[in-house]
């Protein structure tokens, strides 16, 4: 397997009780670019900390180069060439590109004194390799999410890299990031590096993965080449089942609006946005980030409202200057961050699920009625389905697809006419995401009119009778998913 | 709880005669009440994630506010005043304290600056105005009523003490049974989330630090009762006190966390070890630096509570994962 | 060029002191003598000195330190002791000061990373033990006659001249002192790795760590730089005063604290510059200065200062809230 940069046999890991790594044997090959796809719970970040030196495996053998690592600690992964960049990016937002780029080999070196001729060249020369070209004494917190990504990729470059660990790079770019990202991966391939995408974007996986391994309950269940997966098969051994997606289809009165937006503006943010929702319908919005789809939801949503236009329910026109408005108006809307926007980690489920309708539990003498407090949480733990043993425990301790349950379930509770969805299954699992469009369609069916803002096509298409595709502030097209595919509408949104 | 009791112990191994006596007890139930109100005060605004600097400046600025309108209303016979001057006095005092709290609620909820800039900032400044309008005096005599309030009792139990009490239920209720105190914990966990979540969070913090001020007001009245007297920077030692009471009843300087009952139970153990201490007949700088070393105790202490209770944590994850 | 001047918190700043001292030499002309402004640097210099310590707490991040000033309390003592017992110039007491200072900082700095707590309850617990020993071996006694090097360190002037109602004036060491720890503060920060991983810890810590900085000595370093400045503070004061009182510093940190936050550091951490911390002291120095000459009661100066800070914090919020209103979301094409 002289082929083979690194080796990974037979490695076990458990925690508490939990198997987390269950015999795996995993290769990855000199200049490859090898995806790594599991649900949450498969195993993934626990192998590429074991791949990075940060946990030790409880058995098992760890080949670099053909040679044996044995502890293969931190410092030891990092000098063989071994790089992980993290979601959070580990860079220093008030230092400048320069600093951060050049910080790890300044360590390394071990100067006293700083020679700032030395941080602009290391940070050039590193820059260079994947042809980026950037202001080097810009502090890093001012740049925007994608060239913050190249800083740190940068930074990588500055050690003897041989194989970069990219853990969920896409989540927030822009389309025009993806690309230049991915242009990036493949210059780094041809610099002779191994990149290790991890990553639950399949369509970013197949477009450029060479070979693809899916981890599943902390084993691996294959290492196939592209070309022998599909997207079925890939998610079906993801999962292992299959997955059949029904289509969404709208059937009511399309003549009676719940909601009418004219010509909706604020500056900065959106332009000149106009469409209508009946009751019933799913209407999806989509556009990749920076095309103004949150800032539109957040104005209806009361959090940042528009300078002008109109917002009409049910034919009179509202002013929607606050959540409190929003509320009052039907509107509910659960965010696009569920980690700081839509739970509160530390407190109790219950608390969670109770918090947009304190008002209403409130008795004669001014208090809350614990028990009927208590009764609403119990009430939508059953509706939603949330899997939790008893309302006190803290919101952390949910996995990713119950806490989106229990933000879904905080403002079915409000009782609202209009629900805004954005972004609602990102980071979920894919079983889990699709129980969570079901509870969406029964939603519908009830009569609310949903608001599904996502840049997942297959999201869209499936699961909404309409779609109006945003780009740069504006809408730019409007598609009825009758009949539609997901690629013909992946076409119209890249054209638009 | 047991190191309540441990302390309890200990003290009264240490001094036999005088600790465990019931003139000890009522003495402690005295002077307990101004570092609980105070401490009090200062949980309900770390409960929101900030802190309040200023509570101990807007304690002596209510004492002084309400003498200057006992002297105006009563002018010579301020001493003398009946009950319902005094009343009214106080009521000018305690809307001084709540207008300080809306002052630096609106600050840190509307102007968006941190709370321990803005209460810093307020905090100089009263004590700049206190001093200003004693010119350093101490400002006394106080009608019998005011005194009552300190030093009263009734049915042999400190007047103090029973309003200790009294307040306590009331922001229990305050805090677990009202709409605003259920939306203060989520505040103070996720200002964000819960501005998601249709709560008015300027609101909450306004209130907020208008109600922590109104604790300042409080221990002033009490304060007044006792010393008889008032003075620029009364208490400001108090101010750590009432920060190590917090810490030590499990307030969570990030706000989210921290409950009444936790608060009293570290109280009443700083309470004891200060009295304990005091009358072993230290020298009081040795109390001081003791103080010090007490605090690092604690300061270890939860170090290692939190990591048992983050393996805790770790274990419910699992637990509520598993099918 | 212009516009980056214009972002920065030390133009403004800079802009309200050149107010400041317009409208004070209108009133008294005689602010700007340099008897006047030799006066107010001398007696500032102290808490300028401490300002820097104070300065690298505050970007490392996290709450700030307010043991310091038992620090240089105790220091003050010792020093005049040991001098008084032992003998030796004025560098050999600067030395001590500095040792002195930087181990009791160093105590703080230890105890802050390996508890993992805020810096202000640990600063608190040491404050109370600093301060509380002190006076429990020194019974609160004054020390009235310093050591003659001291005193004459203290009296030593530069350009000394004859004021017109006898008596000399110049200008003294101490705002030297006061200069040389800003550039040596600057120079740390600005030219050696220590210092930019002080930025890198304030700015992420778990990256810093990540990238492979050291952080517990970087910690213990800013603590004890912190005591060693404390130290040498306590020296240049009680040169100045030329007298030991047990509880004449402690009260200051918050004049201390406000003047480097005034300066620009932020109570984040991360953000900082000796140029600010420099102004903002100087701020405080001018004010305290201006009433005196307006002869406007002492009792005043705590206004003035609370209206000051409140009103600078103030408008640091709004700009930033402003900032992020105005900031481009998404850049509209036709």
């Amino acid at each position: 397997m002289q082929d083979e940069f690194l080796q990974l046999k037979e490695v076990r890991k458990s925690y508490v009780g939990v198997y987390a790594l269950k015999g795996v044997d995993f290769g990855i090959r000199h200049a490859e670019i090898h995806c790594l796809v599991g649900e949450n719970g498969s195993g993934k970040s626990t192998l590429i900390k074991i791949i990075s030196g940060v946990l030790q495996p409880d058995s098992g053998e760890i080949h670099i180069e053909g040679r044996k690592m044995d502890h293969m600690a931190a410092a030891a992964s990092l000098a063989r060439g071994i790089h992980v960049i993290y979601q959070d990016l580990s860079l220093f937002p008030n230092l400048t590109v320069a600093e951060n780029i050049a910080i790890s080999e300044l360590q390394e070196r071990g100067n006293v004194f700083i020679d700032w001729d030395l941080i602009h060249r290391i940070a050039r020369s590193a820059m260079d390799r994947i042809k980026v070209d950037m202001d080097l004494d810009i502090p890093v917190g001012e740049l925007p999410v994608g060239r913050q990504q190249l800083v740190a990729i940068s930074r990588a470059l500055t050690t003897d890299l041989k194989l970069l660990i990219l853990d969920e790079p896409t989540a927030s770019l822009t389309a025009h990031d993806i690309d230049h990202l991915l242009k990036v991966v493949q210059d780094l391939q041809s610099n002779g590096i191994a990149v290790l995408f991890v990553s639950h974007k399949l369509n970013e996986v197949f477009e450029v993965a060479e070979r693809i391994t899916v981890l599943r309950d902390g084993e691996n269940v294959g290492t196939l080449p592209r070309q022998e997966l599909t997207n079925d098969r890939l998610i079906s051994l993801m999962t292992g089942r299959t997955l059949n997606e029904t289509r969404f289809r709208f059937s009511a009165d399309r003549t009676k609006f719940l909601l009418e937006v004219r010509a909706l503006s604020k500056k900065n943010n959106f332009e000149d946005i106009s469409f209508t929702l009946s009751p019933g319908e799913i209407v999806g919005i989509t556009g990749v980030i920076g095309s103004g789809r949150t800032e539109l939801a957040m104005a209806l949503f009361g959090i940042d409202p528009a300078d002008g236009g109109e917002i009409l329910i049910d034919g009179s026109p509202v002013r929607i200057a606050s959540v409190q408005d929003a509320v009052h108006a039907g509107i509910a809307y659960v965010p696009e961050n569920r980690l700081t926007q839509g739970v509160i980690m530390k407190q109790p489920v219950g608390d969670n699920l109770v918090a947009a309708i304190l008002q209403k539990l409130v008795d004669r003498f001014g208090l809350i009625n614990s028990k009927r407090r208590r009764e609403q949480a119990e009430r939508w733990i059953k509706a939603l389905d949330i899997k939790v043993g008893d309302q006190d425990v803290a919101v952390q301790t949910l996995s990713g697809g119950n806490q989106q349950r229990v933000v879904i379930a905080k403002w079915l509770a409000a009782g609202p006419r209009i629900l805004i969805l954005d972004g609602p299954t990102v980071g979920i699992d894919i079983m889990a995401k699709s129980a969570i469009h079901g509870i969406i369609r029964e939603l519908a069916a009830e009569g609310l009119g949903v608001l599904l803002i996502s840049d997942e096509i297959s999201e869209v298409v499936n699961n909404c009778n309409r779609i109006l595709i945003m780009r740069t502030g504006k809408i730019r097209a409007e598609v009825g998913t009758d009949g539609a595919s997901s690629e013909e509408v992946q076409k119209l949104v890249e054209r638009s | 709880m047991f190191i309540l009791i441990g302390i309890v112990v200990l003290m009264s191994v240490l001094n036999p005669q005088r600790f465990p006596t019931l003139g000890n007890m009522i003495s402690m139930s005295y002077q307990l009440p101004i570092i609980a109100f105070l401490s009090i005060g200062m949980m309900v605004s770390m409960l929101g994630g900030g802190i309040n600097l200023a509570i101990i400046s807007t304690t002596n600025f209510t004492g002084i506010v309400t003498v200057l309108l006992l002297r105006a209303i009563a002018g010579e016979g301020a001493a003398e005043a009946n009950a319902a001057t005094a009343l009214l006095a106080m009521a000018g005092g305690l809307a001084a304290a709540l207008l300080i709290g809306a002052l630096m609620g609106w600050l840190i909820a509307y102007v968006e600056v941190p709370a321990i800039l803005a209460t810093l900032g307020v905090m100089t400044l009263l004590d700049g105005v206190n001093v200003v309008i004693t010119k350093g005096y101490t400002l006394s005599g106080f009608p019998v009523f005011l005194l009552a309030i300190g030093n009263g009792t009734v049915l042999g139990v400190p007047i103090p003490f029973l309003l200790l009490i009294g307040v306590c239920l009331v922001l229990g209720l305050l805090l677990s049974r009202t709409v605003f105190g259920v939306s203060l914990y989520l505040m103070g966990s996720n200002p964000i989330a819960a501005k998601f979540s249709n709560i008015n969070v300027r609101s909450i913090l306004v209130r907020e630090y208008i109600l922590s001020s109104s604790f300042a007001a409080i221990t002033s009245f009490v304060m007044m009762g006792q010393l008889n007297s008032v003075k620029a920077n009364y208490a400001e030692s108090y101010l750590l006190v009432a920060v190590l009471a917090c810490f030590l009843g499990g307030v969570d300087p990030f706000g989210g966390a921290g409950k009444l009952s936790g608060m009293i139970l570290s109280i009443v153990i700083l309470q004891l070890i200060s009295t304990g201490v005091n009358l072993l007949r230290m020298d009081p700088f040795f109390i001081q630096a003791m103080w010090g070393f007490i605090i690092i105790l604690v300061v270890g202490a939860n170090f290692s509570r939190t990591r048992l209770r983050e393996r805790k944590r770790l274990r419910e994850i699992r637990a509520a994962r598993s099918p | 060029m212009l516009k980056k001047l214009l972002r920065q918190n030390e133009t403004y700043l800079g802009v309200l002191i050149v107010c400041l001292c317009i409208a004070i030499s209108i009133a008294n002309p005689s602010f700007l003598s340099f008897e006047n402004i030799a006066g107010f640097l001398k007696s500032y210099s102290m808490v300028g000195i401490m300002a820097v310590g104070t300065l690298f707490v505050l970007i490392l991040g996290g709450t700030p330190d307010v043991s310091f000033t038992a620090i240089a309390q105790v220091v003050e003592y010792a020093v005049v002791v040991m001098t008084i017992a032992w003998g030796g110039g004025i560098f050999l007491a600067l030395l001590a000061a500095a040792l002195i200072g930087a181990l009791m900082g160093l105590a703080n700095g230890y105890i802050i990373h390996y508890f993992r707590v805020p810096t202000i309850i640990v600063t608190i617990a040491t404050f109370n033990i600093y301060f509380g020993l002190l006076y429990v071996i020194t019974r609160g006694k004054l020390i009235n006659n310093i050591p003659q090097q001291l005193k004459d360190f203290g009296n030593f002037l530069i350009l000394p001249t004859q004021s017109k109602i006898g008596g000399t004036y110049g200008l003294s060491l101490h705002p030297i002192i006061w200069l040389g720890s800003l550039l040596l503060g600057w120079f740390i920060l600005r030219k050696t790795f220590l210092g930019r991983s002080v930025f890198a810890m304030g700015g992420n810590e778990t990256a810093a760590e990540r990238v492979g900085i050291r952080t517990r000595r970087v910690r213990v370093f800013v603590f004890a730089f912190v005591g060693f400045l404390a130290g040498i503070a306590a020296v240049v004061h009680v040169s100045i005063v030329q007298s030991v009182v047990p509880n004449i510093i402690v009260g200051k940190e918050l004049e201390v604290i406000a003047a480097v936050v005034i300066g620009g550091a932020s109570v984040f951490g991360g953000k900082g510059s000796v140029t600010g911390t420099f102004l903002g002291v100087v701020l405080f120095a001018i004010l305290n200065n201006g009433l005196t000459l307006l002869s406007i009661s002492s009792y005043w100066y705590d206004v003035a200062i609370g209206v000051v800070i409140t009103a600078a914090i103030t408008i640091s919020a709004y700009q930033q809230l402003r900032q992020s209103r105005r900031r481009v979301n998404v850049r509209i094409e036709a």
